[in-house]
């Protein structure tokens, strides 16, 4: 192991190095603005789908503000090397990642900017800017939310016609279409358990809407327990199982967008930004996207939607009111629309509508507000969630899976 | 005799100044990070004595990863031990076109062990369980690696593969080292090839055996990469060996602290069987 941490520690010195390298020069092509009148922003993101669009509105600042140069910095494995630059304290001007663990951890560690009181939060929609307050402690609002996304299930509507199937509005209307499917010989499901995190969309979908955020909030407050409350949940996760095709733990998220592109299965739990990479497999594949319906009650039935990109400043940069700038220009209406156009995202702000024919299926839930938060995003990230559920769901017993999630959280609990 | 000892200064100090930047003084710091709080990225921290330290022995998720580490590295270094070393009896006789052999088996050290493990992540997932599936067999149709009883034979599977190649070149080197008249004479005895093997290859490869020994289980009890690539720890924890661990909890997990304290314990823990390995085996090559 002496290896492996030396590895890595080296590694963050390495990186601080560069940090350190990459600071200095844009102070001095800041201390040159003198002379050649440019101040360079550092635009830190972590969704390398996005990359292209992120240089489509980067290009169009820039050429709008002569005076500033934003430069898009994507690297692999974006969290885990900003947390280590946040180590070093050295948080890049503005960073664009989603409503995570790692951003809430950071925002907790007051090292983004107060954003509550700007003038740009008026056109978000309250719904977003309150999932990010609950992060912290102290109700600042320590990002703009920029761009969301949405968890559902996603449908092929040609198999759908074939056994004459309808979109389900109840859970039990649910597990009478996986029946159908099951009862034609086909694969209602793919599931892709190899890859843990591929639990987390069914999981969230049904917690989210079952159980609510607020379960979530009482058991950090400690005034609720896992077991009693959320076996419901894992029971339901568990039934889905049934409906899929075999060898559900040896398929990884690669295989499942393949295999449903090719109409291996009826429906696929995962959230909207599958969509792009199935159609990559298959571009004529005619898709569909609905709300899991966790209950029989359909009013209760939420959309999980979330927070996928959010825009922040760092408290330490330099420029300021330049990184205000960049985020202004990112938020308006037509740049907010050319980029949720591209990526298949919500909006975040009133005004603006993802109007794809795909995902027409979830306008709905959006224009009445039915929405719901991530539930996994309530969870400690040391506990391994996704993991949790991995083995639980090969094990197969509801009763100590739940009583396990309650002593895995005190433990982890107990460690702070 | 003074301007060469400078050269050697010169040259030391250095080499020395490296090892201390990214060896030495890293350890030290996670040893002192071991007895803080610290997530990782905060503010602040404060010390908490040997709490760290307390949590990890009661930790099952630390036992667990202890377990699988220890089971995948004895299994990985007698399977590396005895393949290898019968390659390298097989690649010293006399056969034909034996470098080129000695350059293929050489091959799967060179090869990036992220590149390998994704490669056999394809493997398993989709070519072995179509010929399972050909076989008309219920579990060969199925990818072991979603298995959480058979996963760990998996990353052995993998990890022997590429593990064996460097094991190979230092048992050829030692078998170079055996004087051939050695070989005439017991010849000229009628000494059968397996009393051969016993009483001379055997016992004059003792110090390449220790090497080996120790080499392979150091490397499999580090075991990280192949991991990552192959599983990710998974299904559920059950190939989550302690190096994973120790990061995944570490960097993903926010628990910064409590994982350096894992990793000086089981600093310790590798330094002992290092020790107790090489102790025990070289007496052995007294014995011989």
């Amino acid at each position: 192991m002496k290896k492996g941490m030396t590895t890595v520690l080296a590694g963050m010195l390495a990186i601080s190095l560069l940090g350190a390298c990459g600071n200095s020069s844009s102070d001095n092509s800041a201390n040159g603005g003198s002379s050649s009148g440019k101040v360079e922003i550092e635009f830190f993101q972590n969704k390398a789908e996005a990359k292209t669009s992120f240089d489509k509105l980067v290009a169009k600042f820039n050429e709008a503000n002569p005076n500033i140069v934003v430069k898009q910095v994507n690297p692999p494995d974006a969290e885990t090397l900003l947390k280590t630059r946040a180590a070093k304290k050295d948080i890049p001007d503005v960073v664009g990642i989603g409503a995570t663990d790692t951003f809430k951890s950071l925002a907790t560690g007051s090292l983004f900017e107060d954003l509550s009181n700007d003038p740009v939060v008026k056109n978000v929609q309250p719904a977003y800017a309150d999932m990010l307050k609950n992060y912290t402690a102290n109700s600042q609002l320590n990002g703009v939310p920029f761009a969301a996304n949405a968890n559902g299930v996603i449908y092929n509507k040609a198999m759908f016609t074939e056994v004459g199937a309808e979109v389900p509005k109840t859970w039990d209307e649910f597990i009478a279409v996986a029946e159908k499917f099951k009862a034609a010989g086909k694969n209602a499901f793919y599931l892709t358990l190899k890859d843990s995190w591929t639990t987390l969309p069914a999981f969230n979908a049904l917690s989210s809407s079952i159980v609510g955020i607020d379960f979530y909030t009482q058991r950090h407050a400690g005034s609720a327990k896992f077991t009693g409350t959320i076996n419901e949940v894992v029971q339901k996760q568990l039934q889905l199982t049934e409906y899929a095709q075999k060898d559900i733990y040896g398929k990884t998220y690669n295989d499942g967008n393949v295999a449903f592109a090719k109409g291996e299965a009826a429906m696929y739990l995962q959230g909207v930004w599958a969509i792009p990479e199935i159609q990559k497999a298959n571009p004529s594949i005619d898709l569909g996207v609905f709300v899991l319906p966790a209950t029989n009650d359909p009013s209760k039935n939420k959309l999980v939607t979330g927070v996928d990109t959010l825009l922040a400043i760092s408290k330490t940069t330099k420029h300021k009111e330049e990184a205000k700038k960049f985020i202004d220009f990112m938020m308006q209406p037509e740049n907010v629309k050319q980029y949720i156009t591209e990526q298949k995202a919500f909006p975040t702000i009133t005004g603006v509508t993802q109007d794809d024919k795909t995902v027409e299926g979830l306008k709905e839930a959006f224009t009445a507000g039915n929405l719901v938060d991530f539930s996994d995003h309530y969870i400690p990230a040391a506990m391994k969630i996704d993991t949790l559920l991995q083995e639980f769901l090969q094990k197969k017993d509801v009763d100590a899976f739940v009583s396990k999630l309650d002593t895995e959280w005190d433990k982890v609990a107990d460690r702070k | 005799m003074a301007k060469r000892r400078i050269a050697y200064y010169l040259m030391t100090i250095p080499a020395l100044f490296l090892f201390f930047a990214f060896h030495t003084f890293p350890a030290l710091q996670g040893i002192f990070y071991s007895f803080t709080n610290w997530d990782g990225f905060s503010d602040g921290y404060a010390f908490v004595g040997f709490k760290n330290f307390i949590n990890v022995f009661k930790d099952e998720n630390v036992l667990n990863s202890y377990f699988f580490t220890f089971k995948y590295a004895i299994a990985a270094t007698i399977l590396i031990n005895v393949i290898s070393l019968l390659i390298a009896l097989g690649l010293n006789a006399k056969i034909k076109a034996k470098n080129f052999f000695r350059g293929v088996y050489f091959l799967p050290n060179v090869l990036g062990v992220l590149i390998v493990g994704y490669i056999f992540n394809y493997l398993f997932s989709n070519a072995f369980t179509v010929w399972g599936a050909k076989l008309g067999s219920d579990f060969l149709s199925q990818n072991i690696l979603g298995n959480p009883d058979w996963a760990w034979v998996g990353i052995v599977i993998v990890g022997v593969w590429q593990g064996i190649a460097y094991n190979t070149i230092l048992y050829l080197a030692g078998l170079q080292t055996i004087p051939a008249d050695l070989y005439e004479a017991s010849s000229l005895d009628g000494a059968s090839k397996w009393k051969e093997f016993w009483s001379i290859t055997f016992p004059m490869l003792a110090s390449f055996f220790t090497i080996n020994m120790v080499l392979a289980m150091k490397g499999g009890l580090m075991i990280f990469d192949q991991i990552v690539a192959l599983t990710g720890g998974g299904p559920g924890r059950s190939t989550q060996s302690i190096a994973l661990l120790i990061y995944q909890g570490g960097f993903t997990g926010g628990e910064f602290a409590y994982q350096s304290a894992n990793a000086v314990i089981y600093f310790i823990v590798i330094v002992a069987i290092s020790l107790f390995q090489i102790k025990v085996l070289q007496r052995r090559e007294m014995d011989l």
